[in-house]
């Protein structure tokens, strides 16, 4: 195939999410055509752009009709006057040439370098990219030591991998390397725009912990998702391990590695497993298995072929003008990737962290793990941005009640402890606040509770009362300052 | 390229259907001799032991309730999931000591505030999910759930108890040999394990998530009638509380008044159709019709239901 990224010759892209129109409008263009993968900011896509030698011209929201129209104009070279960006760049780039387009201006391009610009499943374009290192064991395992576990879908989130790679090499047994990309849109991004970075990942990690499997689980919701990392399964060249794909249900509770793990086994019904011991020992059909996340994973192929700042994404949705997912170095701050879209209104507070993240009123905090612990706030990598116009204490009503529909129903302080936190919630309603009564739930769940699950579900509360107390008072007053749930307080 | 897995499985026959909708946990207990020290005490322990065997063998400074544990057959339990046996350790904080592996040298403290809170929050989370009409009860007075919630001395549970909150379940009544009564259960699973582990017979099971978890039939039928059950009563023997019982001594405990029941006490309850004679295993037989009401899957509702 030719490679696209030579810059010998025009090349067309487009985003292969968009309509079929646009892919049969780019095949008659009479240039060299890539399909690419989703760029991260879908308000912008379809996205095309047109590169002839070192520049590039950025289109967005592209329909069939705009296409036909700038591909016509191209003999007499780039349509620069239709363009709603254009890039000066190396001539043979290998990751995107960053134009002055909200969504895609904000942070940094490393892991997510070839989004938008690299076709997914090209073994050439991720080889040009510099891809298919093949690491020993020993430099995997050196780079396993610092590296830490990105997402709740990990098992070794917010630490180091090392650990638990030796426990997995150390048990008999050949072992399996589940790749989580449940759930989360930066891992389902990673698994439709790289996915060869996410497989080389679990490559490496198969070969420090002996595996003889990777297993991809995938929500069935993302159907893009899954199709892209299968193509990529079979194209990556010399595929040291057996690969499979496979998916869950779509609830989001499904994403908690032991619960993958009983969805990867068939289980009908996804409840979490005990631990200790955990899956590193005793994992899929009895055998060691790590699992981490493709965000984890992409990040190691990287670490691995290049020194570099690792780096975290970071989806912003909520009350934005258009959800985005960015990349910031650990030293950038959340405020940072909110600037990849506009926030509606003002920014009156945010739930850091996924659905069960801390609520705060300032994004002036780094990115990397140890800070956002700090700060009280999850480290899952999204930012729930809330206008002025919001209620804290329904939002995090909301999440209680989520809580208490969605969990496994196994253990005791998850199952019943939700439902009272949201019962505890909705008596402010009546005029109650049982502050104490609230954070001793909340202790107990975190203390108590098997999975993630349970431990994180009372954070959103916890962060709120500490951070909008007077709005709780509030509200056990009759009042809501936001205006947002009077019409349920009783006068 | 993918490879096609097939799951290597050596099941026998018998028990490759049954889909208890449980977890495949790992076996959860120590592999060698250990000496713990609990309160102070030093304990040891056999192979194969948990924390709970160790905190059992010393005299604790707190008691140490263990609702869920079942000690009787290896086969049931640990599920550890009412986690009123939490006690702090030195190495790994706050655990369940019904399946937590007893490791040598480690240190427990019963009396420790964080696992005394834990127990004593979670016994409440118990009861606010239970029906605690013990009066009414057939397991009056010989109800685990009633000697936990005694010995930790339960004066009013802080979350108060089902009758404040939701509507109850009917009452499944249909059986001729064991009474259900869904109120009641603390989804401790040992009837699901005796049911599918011991007897091999395949017709219990947890379905459901959230508040919605039950104890269900893997037939997909609605009451115990209908269900393939064999009528051994092997999880009524191991139900720690009053929602299985035998039939004949439900109300064998309730105070002496006429018109006080337990199977008044919940209002509804599912009858005997009586349309199947002989023994309770109308599904074991040919003929036999299959109902096709399934429990309704769980929705992944984003908003998580109505607020406030
Ligand atoms: S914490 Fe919640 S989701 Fe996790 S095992 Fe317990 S009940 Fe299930
Ligand atoms: S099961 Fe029966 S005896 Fe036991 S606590 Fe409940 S109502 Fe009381
Ligand atoms: S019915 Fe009894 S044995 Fe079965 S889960 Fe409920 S309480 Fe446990
Ligand atoms: S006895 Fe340990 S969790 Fe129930």
């Amino acid at each position: 195939m030719t490679s696209i990224l030579s810059g010998d010759e025009t090349v067309l892209r487009y985003s292969a999410t968009g309509p079929p129109e646009l892919s049969e409008v780019a095949a008659d263009a009479g240039v060299t055509v890539a399909a690419v993968g989703p760029s991260g900011a879908p308000a912008i896509e379809p996205l095309v752009s047109v590169t002839q030698g070192g520049q590039t011209t950025f289109h967005t929201r592209c329909s069939a009709d705009e296409l036909r129209e700038l591909t016509a104009g191209l003999d007499d070279g780039l349509p620069t006057d239709l363009a709603d960006a254009v890039v000066d760049h190396d001539p043979s780039a290998t990751s995107l040439p960053v134009p002055d387009l909200a969504g895609l201006d904000a942070g940094t391009r490393r892991v997510t370098g070839g989004w938008g610009w690299r076709r997914p499943t090209d073994p050439d374009d991720h080889e040009a990219a510099g891809g298919f290192v093949t690491a020993t064991a020993e430099e995997t395992e050196r780079a396993g030591e610092s590296l830490r576990g990105r997402g709740w879908g990990d098992w070794c989130q917010d630490e180091p991998l090392a650990d638990t790679w030796e426990t997995a090499r150390h048990t008999d047994g050949e072992a399996t390397v589940v790749v989580n990309a449940h759930g989360t849109t930066a891992d389902a991004l990673l698994l439709a725009s790289s996915p060869f970075d996410v497989l080389e990942g679990a490559c490496a990690t198969a070969r420090t912990v002996d595996a003889d499997r990777v297993v991809v689980y995938v929500s069935e919701a993302d159907e893009d998702a899954a199709a892209s990392v299968r193509e990529a399964a079979d194209a990556y060249p010399d595929l040291p391990v057996a690969a499979d794909v496979v998916t869950g249900p779509s609830v989001y509770r499904a994403a908690e590695p032991t619960m993958a793990i009983e969805a990867v086994e068939g289980n009908h019904r996804l409840e979490a497993r005990l631990r200790p011991p955990g899956p590193a020992e005793v994992g899929i059909d009895g055998r060691p298995t790590v699992v981490h996340t493709a965000r984890t994973l992409a990040q190691l192929a990287h670490t691995l072929r290049q020194d570099g700042p690792t780096t975290r994404l970071v989806t912003v949705t909520g009350d934005v003008a258009d959800p985005v997912t960015v990349e910031l170095t650990e030293g950038d701050s959340l405020a940072s990737a909110v600037d990849a879209t506009t926030v509606e209104g003002s920014l009156k507070a945010a739930c850091v962290g996924g659905r069960f993240g801390g609520l705060t009123a300032s994004l002036d905090v780094t990115a990397d793990p140890a800070s956002l612990i700090d700060a009280g706030l999850g480290t899952e990598g999204v930012v729930e941005v809330l206008s002025e116009s919001r209620c804290v204490v329904e939002f995090v009503g909301r999440r209680a009640q989520f809580a208490a529909d969605e969990n496994c129903g196994r253990c005791v302080p998850c199952r019943e402890g939700t439902t009272q936190l949201a019962e505890l919630l909705r008596d402010l309603y009546d005029g109650r606040y049982d502050r104490d009564g609230i954070e001793e739930l909340d202790r107990v769940m975190r203390t108590s509770s098997i999975c993630t699950f349970g431990v994180d579900a009372g954070r959103p509360a916890r962060t709120a009362m500490a951070a909008f107390e007077s709005e709780f008072e509030a509200h056990a007053d009759g009042r809501c300052p936001a205006g947002a749930c009077t019409a349920e307080v009783t006068p | 390229m993918s490879s096609d897995h097939t799951h290597e499985t050596d099941a026998p026959p018998l028990t490759e259907t049954i889909a208890p909708g449980t977890a495949s946990d790992p076996s959860v207990s120590g592999t060698e001799r250990a000496t713990i020290t609990v309160d102070g005490t030093d304990v040891t322990v056999e192979s194969g032991s948990t924390l709970l065997d160790a905190v059992e063998a010393a005299d604790t400074d707190d008691t140490v309730p263990a609702l869920c544990h079942y000690d009787r057959e290896d086969e049931i339990g640990p599920r550890s999931e009412c986690r009123t046996c939490m006690v702090e350790t030195d190495a790994n904080g706050v655990v369940p000591a019904c399946s937590h592996p007893a490791e040598d040298g480690a240190t427990v403290r019963t009396a420790a505030d964080p696992a005394a809170e834990a127990r004593d929050v979670n016994l409440d989370l118990v009861l606010s999910d239970h029906n605690l009409r013990c009066t009414t009860c057939g397991k009056n007075g010989r109800c685990e759930l009633q000697d936990a919630a005694i010995e930790q001395d339960v004066d009013e549970p802080r979350y108060g108890v089902l009758d404040d909150r939701d509507a109850y379940e009917p009452l499944d009544d249909t059986s001729s040999f064991i009474q259900i009564d869904r109120n009641k259960c603390i989804l401790c699973n040992r009837c699901v394990e005796a049911c599918n582990d011991v007897q091999v017979e395949g017709v219990l099971r947890v379905e459901g998530s959230g508040q919605d978890t039950r104890i269900g039939f893997q037939s997909d039928v609605e009451t115990m009638e209908d269900s393939a059950c064999v009528s051994c009563g092997h999880c009524a023997t191991v139900c720690p509380t009053g929602s299985l019982v035998e039939k004949g001594i439900e109300d064998a405990t309730t105070i002496p008044l006429p018109g006080f029941t337990q199977k008044n006490s919940v209002g509804k309850s599912h009858e005997r159709h009586g349309k199947s004679k002989g023994p309770m295993t109308p599904k074991k037989r040919v003929d036999s019709p299959a109902t096709e009401d399934s429990p309704a899957d769980d929705p992944d509702d984003a908003d998580g239901g109505e607020w406030p």
